[in-house]
């Protein structure tokens, strides 16, 4: 068995929507009628063989090979297996995943790991805005899982986010965490305007007090957090920055907001 | 001119007391008639030996346009996300399960064999966006119901103690420029009421800024409605909407009226006792038994059916109140221009849960209960009880007693045990299925072309194939005509048309816009003369849909 390669035949001009080409989605299903799904690009509808060579067999382990930056919701939605884009890859990459793993070499669109439950997401370059976020209209962003970025991520990140983590190797733009309802957010680089902005509770994980705080959070000073020493311990291994951090140096300033809100979310400055 | 005949269908049309007979229809230029003249070729014949011939069903209250529609379909994306419409040949893509799209609207109600729905909650200041709202919905005649009671200018009336001519007058000025066909009151006077904070309002409560209460409102109302010889009874949204116990309140609106016509909507959100450990038990039977003594009272149900789907509704003061149950959990409750508000809340109902469960029965129960056919109609106040798409399997539910009974072992238990629902036998007939979707409607609303199959109706007609599972008979018809043109076959669009508006055009003395034109200026964003909808405006902005007005008969 070797993995299933979409290798496409030209980059399409218009956004397509590949969700339903994930390892949960394809269980079972002879290469045939894989062959035979219909994507829609723009106003057309084509075969996925008209849009992809296909080679390979094992549906449990995708690969996306060309210039992916147009597919979307990329392993949307999938309980297991493995996804690899080799590039950059479009908007929604793993929305709604609930278990595998899914890797992107390249750069990720917006939206990256919305409605996210449980596995894990891999970007090596930067994920757009909204990632880790909520769509327009959900009541929650990203629920569960991790998601890790090798680059930078957009504005917005984590923006509703309920549960899970994201760990940005590089750095943040404006409003990260903004209204956050739970879960762990680290950023290795610098943050953009307002982080935390109407953020509930959550955890904020930073190198250095963002240069534009909102009046909204309150230094609350410096802090040895034994919780710390765990995080870090599970991270251990991984790739990036956060998967070599001394589990001992878990001495933190802690900021409290928003407390525009109910100030319970936290904005952590390692020392 | 071409002639369509429809030879040899099984014709149930109430209206003419025609019950399953075997006839033959004529259509020329969109009308029934009784037989083409002797040098006129049938142009079209459709062979329909054997099957169910009604005329196109009539919604007589769904929510499909209008402010709080529209804030409903902005509330809920991901009710547009998970139930999207693809294009085809000839129809447009669309969306949208508990709030669709106008286009799905239109699309959907044809596809069951429906040829009109009337907007019952068109609040006048928002009434030409909800008359474009219908104007968009495809296949569909429209109509609305103007929304008073809660209005500034009316309440001052009533406080002034204005004589009910200058009232009848006010409610003809409305309806004439707002384009409706009849009058809605909504929670009477609570909507206002909820801004000087009362968060409940009975009836004999006075509204604390103006003293007035909601039976004065209904009174004075019910009588212009009346006195204007207006077709359409009063459509009343009575006080205490889901408060347990508020059996006594719905009895009493029923008496407020004094005798004259009064329509009571979703009348199974009003039929609540306070019986049983958690003082939530069915009063269906003292709403029923009243509806059946008071001949002067008409209701329709309001069936909940269960799953998701969002309430919309222009009663902020109970959608305040149940904001907090709301699933999604997200709601709008606002205020519209100081002359009504409205509350829009997601609602997801539970067959486990013992109040959901108990609302379907009661419902259910009202439904089999009510003897008159001609009196009570079958809805689910789209979207607030269910989807209108539901229609098919609540008449299966009325249909067929085995299949009920099934549906009812499954609910939650406690809510089986306090209903009477399994004891009841009854099994609504075709015919008056046909009654109350389509004679009784088009009665009730005064629409004389609609709703009936005798020479001279309006050719909308519906062709079913007969199927002992009266779901699947009901929710794809055979053929469906509108107008004459035949616009559904096999439950898929084969043509898009325009539907046409219903009004009423009361007369009134004009000497109320000296009242009426001044207040506007004092208080009011727009001025009178652009308040005012006209004709040609009307049939531009629904995309040249054609006005029919019906006629008032003026009383007392």
């Amino acid at each position: 068995m070797s993995a299933l390669l979409f290798t496409l035949r030209s980059a399409p001009a218009q956004r397509v929507d590949v969700g339903m080409l994930n390892p949960s989605a394809l269980a079972g299903q002879p290469l045939a009628d894989i062959a035979a799904i219909s994507l829609h690009v723009g106003k057309r509808v084509l075969r996925v063989d008209e849009l992809f060579e296909l080679s390979g067999d094992d549906t449990a382990d995708l690969v996306f090979r060309g210039d992916c930056s147009k597919l979307e919701r990329i392993g949307a939605g999938m309980k297991a297996g493995r996804v690899t884009v080799e590039g950059d890859a479009g908007a929604y990459v793993g929305q709604g995943l609930l278990g595998g793993t899914i890797s992107v070499t390249g750069n990720a669109g917006a939206f990256c790991a919305t409605g996210m439950k449980g596995g894990r997401i891999e970007i090596a370059g930067d994920v757009g805005e909204s990632a880790g976020g909520a769509i327009p209209g959900e009541m929650k962003g990203m629920a569960g899982g991790l998601l890790l970025v090798g680059g930078n991520a957009g504005d917005r990140l984590g923006d509703r986010m309920r549960r899970g983590q994201i760990l940005v190797s590089g750095n943040a733009g404006d409003y990260c965490g903004t209204r956050m309802i739970a879960g762990t957010i680290a950023v290795a680089g610098s943050l953009g305007a307002y982080p935390g902005y109407g953020m509930k509770r959550g955890t904020l994980i930073v190198d250095a007090v963002p240069a534009r705080m909102l009046p909204g959070f309150v230094d609350c000073g410096a802090h040895r957090l034994g919780f710390l020493s765990l995080l870090y311990a599970s991270w251990k291994g991984l790739p990036g920055v956060f998967g070599r951090l001394d589990a001992s140096a878990c001495t933190v300033r802690r900021y409290m907001g928003d407390m525009g809100v109910t100030g319970r979310g936290e904005l952590l400055v390692r020392g | 001119m071409s002639v369509i005949k429809l030879t040899g269908g099984r014709v149930i049309d109430p209206a003419n007391g025609v019950n399953d007979q075997v006839r033959d229809i004529y259509v020329r230029d969109g009308r029934i008639v009784a037989a083409p003249d002797v040098h006129e070729k049938v142009s079209a014949e459709y062979n329909i030996a054997g099957r169910i011939v009604m005329s196109g069903a009539i919604d007589m209250h769904s929510h499909i346009g209008g402010g709080k529609v529209n804030i409903a379909r902005e509330m809920l994306p991901e009710d547009h996300r998970g139930d999207p419409v693809e294009r085809t040949e000839l129809t447009r893509s669309s969306c949208g399960h508990a709030a669709p799209g106008t286009l799905a609207a239109g699309y959907r109600y044809a596809e069951m064999g429906y040829t009109a729905a009337f907007e019952p909650a068109l609040l006048p200041m928002n009434a030409r966006q909800a008359h474009m709202e219908m104007g968009d919905t495809p296949m569909l005649d429209t109509g609305g119901y103007a929304m008073l009671g809660s209005d500034d200018l009316l309440l001052r009336m009533l406080v002034a103690n204005e004589d009910q001519q200058t009232i009848n007058d006010y409610v003809a000025w409305t309806l004439n420029a707002t384009q409706t066909v009849g009058i809605k009151v909504v929670n009477p006077g609570a909507i206002s009421a909820f801004k000087f904070n009362q968060r409940k309002l009975d009836l004999d409560e006075q509204n604390a800024y103006y003293g007035v209460t909601p039976r004065r409102i209904i009174q004075a109302l019910s009588r212009a409605v009346h006195e204007l010889g207006v077709p359409k009874p009063l459509h009343v949204h009575a006080s205490n909407l889901g408060v347990p116990g508020n059996v006594d309140t719905t009895l009493g609106t029923m008496d407020a009226a004094e005798g004259l016509p009064i329509h009571l909507t979703h009348i199974q959100f009003h039929s609540y006792g306070t019986e049983g450990e958690r003082r939530f038990s069915s009063a269906a039977s003292r709403i029923a038994e009243a509806i059946n003594r008071q001949k002067n009272v008409t209701a329709d149900v309001g069936q909940i059916l269960f799953g998701q789907t969002v309430t919309a509704s222009g009663d902020n003061m109970v959608q305040y109140r149940n904001a907090d149950h709301g699933s999604p959990k997200k709601s709008v409750i606002m205020d519209i221009e100081c002359d009504a508000g409205c509350g829009v809340v997601p609602f997801r109902y539970k067959d486990q849960n013992f109040v959901n469960a108990l609302q379907w029965a009661i419902g259910l129960e009202i439904f089999l209960m009510v003897d008159d056919p001609w009196r009570i109609f079958l809805t689910t106040d789209h979207p607030n009880g269910a989807p209108f798409t539901t229609y098919p399997h609540l008449i299966k539910l009325l249909t067929d007693r085995s299949f009920r009974n099934a549906m009812l072992d499954t609910i939650n238990p406690d809510a089986r045990a306090m209903s009477a629902l399994g004891s009841l036998d009854r099994e609504y007939s075709l015919y008056e299925i046909a009654i109350m979707t389509r004679a009784a409607p088009a009665k009730l609303i005064g629409l004389a072309d609609r709703g009936h199959l005798a020479p001279g109706a309006a050719a909308d007609i519906v062709v079913y194939r007969e199927d002992a599972d009266r779901e699947r008979m009901f929710e794809k018809p055979e053929l469906v005509f509108k107008d004459g043109e035949l616009v559904v076959r096999d439950g898929r669009i084969v043509k898009v048309v325009r539907g046409n508006t219903h009004v009423v055009k009361p007369e009134f003395d004009i000497g109320i816009e000296k009242k009426i034109r001044p207040y506007f200026e004092r208080f009011h964003s727009v001025r009178m003369s652009n308040f005012k909808i006209g004709d040609d405006e009307l049939c531009e902005c629904g995309g040249g849909s054609k006005l029919i007005a019906h006629a008032c008969r003026k009383r007392g």
